[in-house]
């Protein structure tokens, strides 16, 4: 962070630098596997419907808690269910949060303000950064919490109103009502770091030689940040995105242990987690706790794995 | 340099003020209610509406602030709903401590594990001791804490009997290795990765170069220019985790057992516990806006092409 | 006591969201994945097998898990945390005793006005507090005016004192004064009530009746409960916030010195079941995941394996009858009898639980057997049938079911229930989970369509507890909003009604029509418990409701 790169990127080569980048990163085993490793993943989840051998709330009350067998290939849970095709359903739920986390926002707003706090300084960067440390020194939790108690509600019965009325069902019930109000609510929140972040790139940034060159020829505010400035302060926050994305599957659990997100029966891996876990079950059923857990870790490692690439292939200074 | 600071900490004030405020108005026009929550599944109407006399909630918001303020400034915040009787300061100043020698030990783990590590990685590059480091750092860099304690707990405390499950018995006790270890490996992940980068970058420079071609010993090469240079970013990383120190960290507090401020936060605001909460919030505030000063600081001291106007 | 949370069971361990009285109120029976916590509910009776042993010894330091209780202050407490500790520490004019019946504490005799309103208490002379002060009827006289106080801001006053005249219109500001309790002479206090009620004296067992010493009150204001002189078996000796709670012995013990020398409550949590086997503990609960290892007769453990009681709790789906499709009584009988609650008790939850068909628990005063049978029982053609005729037939509207907690489970049976309703019935219910203070304050403005995910904890061993409380119309904790004028009318006669057997048979009637008439669907009560005691703990008794009992364990070595 500390120690920018010094490179242009000249525009107009933009395009060409991303392909190449994209080549060099599919030549690295490690981005290899972290890519196959989370289409995998992500991949059955979008398609659960064909891919899980069994409904995510098939109940079968004669085969409770059973080891991983023929008909079941990682077990059952306490009421019968199928674990394997509960994992696949609860990747799709992933899937949506990801989704969810990624396009409420928070990227977009943390980016732009960051660039404004960096390259204009002075009092729209005290500004901002003062605003930011009043959203970040709030305990998030709490409005999080109020939010999904007062917009939520009314959220979903708006939503449950037009699945009536268009027939279309599964907003409600896949969470998505749930998580986007979530991640809707935290975005106030998040938005910070992706802030000082760019903006600790800007600031190395802006004295740089092609930023004086571009606003000699007359570049408006905006082109300047983002056809000049944007695409080199870029790389880390892709990296660091791509550490987010894996971050994501774990700050679900939390969420789904405050009660903020999927209602039960559909599973996620947080409420999988929470269901199976106890030291006690770890030693007894451990088919019911390391399927979800090790999903999970899995799912984080290729996220870094990915952002570690990343770094290699982006940040010319790194090995 | 000095003004600025100053500037920074003139505006500490405000933001407490704003940040109470808010915290106010949540409680006031929230859902729930923490008379409601006190009474539990014996509520009846006279009861709340006499417990909301009591206990002031029927007054206008602006009056509840203004009481709430004149006596914070005092020193005086209130008494907790959820104990009644226990004094908000007594409740959290036994926690803070508690969660601040843990996040300590953490940080700690972190930084004496994690920068050898990273610079072990850096100058075995490309071995396989570089690589193996580098994956394990990968692995437990955002791995959170209810993934790596149930199998530390298993292997450590109840196969191989080392160390206590859980409880809390103070700084110098068994039962703060686990949790501080818990809570330190992503911080070693972290801080290695930085440190190997950091290494890296200056190993390769010219004036390591010139200086180990000077004949100087490996030893100083090592420890001033390379360290040096590892240092920058592992300070920033200390630096904002100073914060963390204060807010506690909830999952580990509940797995581990362990008094600390992060279940405090979460409890009080699941039980509506206002006084905490304000409190709470108002210390954060507080930590968070110092960690951040003094990152700054160090940015400035460390990059000189950085200007603050 | 409260109603209880029905929480997913509490892992002390791993994320247990120590949210909201979750852990105040007793945990649910555990659902099967999880071990319950340390603190086994209000335990469980068990006989622990009788030793040949030469008779109780003094000294001995008891150990258990326990949370940290919310409060001290006896006229404060709600909950069962705080009430096990206080218990101990703390006495009033009556408790009950191991068969739950009321029985003298600090009064050691009383008598009753022929109109069952005056109530005259003779206290024990020499009754003394921790300090050496004697108990007189000042003392209650004080302590009564105090809980009554609204500056004390005591939650329950109204529940359990309210009955006594003039303790309402203290509470409300207007008398200063609590009327109906008069000191009569050093040793002599008249209690006066509004009606012939027979449930009071019950009532009185509860702290907020306790006696409190006023001389330390006035001397240490708020904080006197971090050094309580109180008249208990038992004195705090100390309270480490977080750690642990250590108490001592008190020799002057009015009913005799307890044999124990301390007891120590270890606060800061940890692994039950490890710490039991490390001697670290004395006693637990034992959840599903062990049971099974503990249950082997292989295992040494098995041997210290003790069964307890049911206790007095049931747990329930709740239905607002004026929404939409509650409101027809065929909708709610046929989702009665739509669910196989044994199978669910069987297979999903190991017996942990036993199926419900009744309002009253088992073994509980006023519980008639015959009326499981008259339950909704397992019947899908009947259910079929009823929600065909109902006017909703066809047309059922969304159905949502409030949970109060998080986690990512609303409890395993529950989803088994919902998995149940579509299959037999083709009812698509939703379930909604919502966090606990926002759930309370639903429940109490009446906005739930349905409810779930609690249960209903005796207070106090009568009746009128269960009921009356739950299904007059008029009472404020009658979250399903029934109405019923028939069975008000037999609730207020059983309120004032002084023969017992024809109090039982008035209640019976009311429970008769209201199962009938199925507000509720009765879930479950407790069902096989099991706790682990140390042999060398004698004397420990479990029993289905909260009751002092520390001073009459001993430890043989």
């Amino acid at each position: 962070m500390v120690k920018a790169q010094a490179v242009g990127i000249p525009v107009g080569k933009g395009e060409s630098l991303w392909l190449r980048s994209a080549r060099r990163l599919l030549r690295k085993p490690k981005a290899v596997f972290a890519l196959a490793v989370i289409t995998l993943l992500y991949g059955s989840g979008l398609f659960a419907h064909w891919v899980a051998p069994y409904g995510y709330n098939q109940q079968d009350l004669t085969a409770v808690r059973q080891p991983p067998s023929a008909r079941h290939w990682l077990g059952t849970d306490g009421v019968g269910r199928d674990i394997l095709s509960r994992l696949i359903y609860a990747l799709r739920t992933n899937l949506i949060i990801t989704a969810a986390s990624v396009l409420t926002g928070s990227l977009l707003l943390g980016v732009t303000l960051g660039l404004l706090a960096g390259y204009l300084g002075g009092r729209v960067d005290s500004a901002i950064m003062r605003i930011g440390e009043l959203f970040t020194a709030f305990p998030g939790i709490l409005l999080v919490i109020l939010i999904a108690a007062t917009v939520k509600p009314r959220v979903l019965e708006m939503v449950r109103d037009f699945e009536d009325a268009t027939g279309f069902r599964g907003l409600v019930r896949w969470g998505v009502v749930d998580y986007f109000v979530v991640f809707g609510a935290l975005s106030a929140f998040a938005w910070v770091g992706m802030a000082r972040l760019v903006r600790g790139q800007v600031l190395s940034l802006k004295e740089q030689p092609f930023v004086e060159a571009a606003r000699a020829a007359g570049a408006s505010l905006w082109r300047l940040l983002f056809v000049h400035i944007l695409p080199n302060a870029l790389p880390p926050v892709i990296v660091s995105v791509s550490m987010g994305l894996g971050a994501i599957a774990g700050a679900e659990v939390v969420l789904s242990w405050l009660g903020i997100g999927i209602q039960p029966p559909v599973p996620s891996l947080g409420n999988m987690i929470w269901e199976g876990q106890s030291i006690s079950v770890l030693q007894r059923w451990p088919h019911m706790l390391l399927p979800p857990v090790i999903t999970v870790a899995l799912l984080i490692f290729a996220w870094n794995l990915l952002g570690d690439a990343l770094n290699d292939v982006l940040n010319p200074k790194a090995r | 340099m000095l003004v600025y600071i100053v500037r920074r900490l003139l505006w500490l004030p405000v933001l407490l003020g704003a940040v109470t405020f808010v915290t106010f108005i949540l409680g006031y026009y929230g859902p729930g209610d923490p008379v409601q929550v006190r009474l539990g599944t014996r509520y009846t109407p006279e009861a709340a509406a006499r417990l909301r006399r009591e206990m002031g909630l029927d007054r206008p918001l602006l009056v509840q602030y203004a009481d709430y303020m004149r006596k914070a400034i005092r020193g005086d915040l209130g008494e907790s709903y959820t104990y009644p009787g226990r004094s908000v300061s007594s409740l959290i100043g036994k926690k803070i401590w508690v969660s601040a020698q843990l996040g300590f030990a953490a940080l700690l783990i972190g930084v004496s594990l994690g920068i050898p590590l990273g610079l072990l990685a850096a100058y075995r590059q490309g071995t396989w001791v570089d690589t193996a480091l580098v994956s394990s750092a990968l692995f437990f860099y955002s791995m959170p804490v209810f993934i790596t304690a149930p199998f530390l707990i298993l292997v450590l405390a109840v196969r191989l009997d080392l160390l206590p499950t859980a409880g809390w018995k103070g700084l110098f006790s068994p039962h703060i290795v686990m949790p501080a270890l818990v809570m330190g490996l992503p911080g070693i992940a972290g801080i290695a990765r930085l440190t190997r980068a950091a290494a890296l970058e200056v190993i390769g420079q010219d004036y390591i170069r010139t200086a180990r071609a000077k004949g100087l010993p490996e030893h100083l090469v090592q420890g001033r220019h390379v360290l040096r240079n590892a240092l920058i970013p592992v300070a920033t990383v200390v630096g904002l985790s100073l914060a963390g120190l204060v807010e506690g960290a909830f999952i580990t507090e509940t797995i581990f057992g362990i008094p600390g401020i992060g279940r405090l936060a979460v409890d009080s605001i699941f039980r509506r516990d206002y006084p905490v909460i304000t409190a709470l919030t108002m210390i954060f505030a507080v930590s968070f806006v110092l960690a951040n000063l003094l990152v700054d600081i160090l940015y400035a001291f460390l990059d000189p092409r950085i200007r603050y106007r | 006591m409260k109603k209880t949370l029905v929480w997913l069971p509490l892992v002390i361990l791993l994320l247990t969201l120590a949210a909201v009285g979750c852990r105040r109120e007793a945990a649910r029976p555990p659902a099967p994945e999880a071990a319950p916590p340390g603190q086994a509910a209000p335990g469980v009776t068990a006989t622990p097998t009788p030793t040949v042993a030469p008779g109780p010894r003094t000294g001995g330091v008891f150990r258990r898990l326990w949370d940290d209780p919310p409060t001290l202050d006896p006229h404060l407490t709600t909950d069962v945390t705080s009430a096990f500790v206080i218990l101990e520490i703390f006495s009033g004019l009556v408790t009950l005793d191991y068969d739950l019946r009321v029985v003298p504490d600090i009064a050691e005799r009383w008598e009753i006005s022929p109109d069952g309103r005056t109530y005259t208490f003779y206290l024990r002379r020499g009754v003394k507090f921790h300090n050496g002060r004697e108990v007189t009827a000042e003392d209650f006289k004080y302590s009564f005016e105090r809980a009554a106080d609204p500056k004390t801001q005591s939650p329950v006053a109204e529940t359990y004192l309210g009955d006594i005249v003039g303790v309402v219109d203290k509470l409300n500001g207007r008398a200063t004064e609590v009327a109906g309790v008069r000191v009569v002479d050093r040793y002599t206090l008249q209690i006066t009530i509004d009606a012939p009620k027979v449930y009071f004296l019950a009532k009185l067992t509860y702290p907020t009746a306790f006696v409190v010493d006023r001389e330390q009150i006035l001397r240490m204001g708020r904080r006197w409960t971090e050094q309580p002189n109180g008249t208990g078996p038992f004195k705090l000796k100390e309270y480490k916030v977080g750690e642990r709670i250590v108490l001592e012995r008190n020799p002057d013990y009015y009913r005799g010195p307890p044999k124990l020398d301390r007891v120590e409550l270890i606060l800061s949590g940890g692994n039950p079941m490890a710490m039991y086997e490390n001697d670290e503990i004395h006693i637990t609960g034992v959840g599903l995941a062990d049971l099974e290892r503990v249950r082997d007769p292989r295992n040494p453990l098995h041997k210290e394996l003790v069964q307890a009681p049911l206790t007095f709790d049931t747990y329930y789906i709740g239905f607002n009858v004026t929404k939409p499709p509650f409101d027809d009584v065929k909708v709610r009988q046929a989702l009665n009898h739509a669910i196989n609650k044994e199978i669910i008790a069987r297979q999903v939850l190991s017996d942990l639980v036993t199926p419900a068909y009744g309002i009253l628990p088992p073994g509980f005063p006023g519980y008639d057997p015959a009326m499981q049978e008259k339950g909704l029982k397992y019947n899908p053609d009947l259910a079929r049938r009823l929600l065909a005729e109902s006017k909703y037939a066809g047309r059922m509207p969304r159905i949502i079911m409030t949970v109060p907690g998080t986690g990512g489970s609303a409890g395993l049976d529950l989803e088994v229930i919902m998995d149940m309703w579509k299959q037999v019935l083709g009812v698509e219910v939703e379930v909604q989970q919502v966090e606990w203070a926002t759930f309370l304050q639903e429940l109490n403005r009446g906005t739930l369509q349905a409810f779930a995910g609690l249960g209903w904890i005796a207070d106090y061993p009568d009746p009128q507890n269960f009921l009356d409380v739950l299904f007059h119309s008029k009472s404020p904790q009658n979250h399903t909003l029934y109405n019923n004028p028939e069975v008000d009318r037999l609730l207020e006669q059983a309120r004032v009604e002084m023969d017992w057997n024809k109090r039982v048979e008035l209640y019976r009637r009311a429970e008769e029509t209201i199962i009938r008439e199925a507000p509720w669907v009765p879930l479950w009560y407790s069902g096989e418990r099991f706790a682990l005691i140390k042999p060398y703990v004698k004397g420990y008794r479990l029993l289905p409701m909260l009751v002092p009992r520390l001073k009459d364990v001993w430890i043989e070595r």
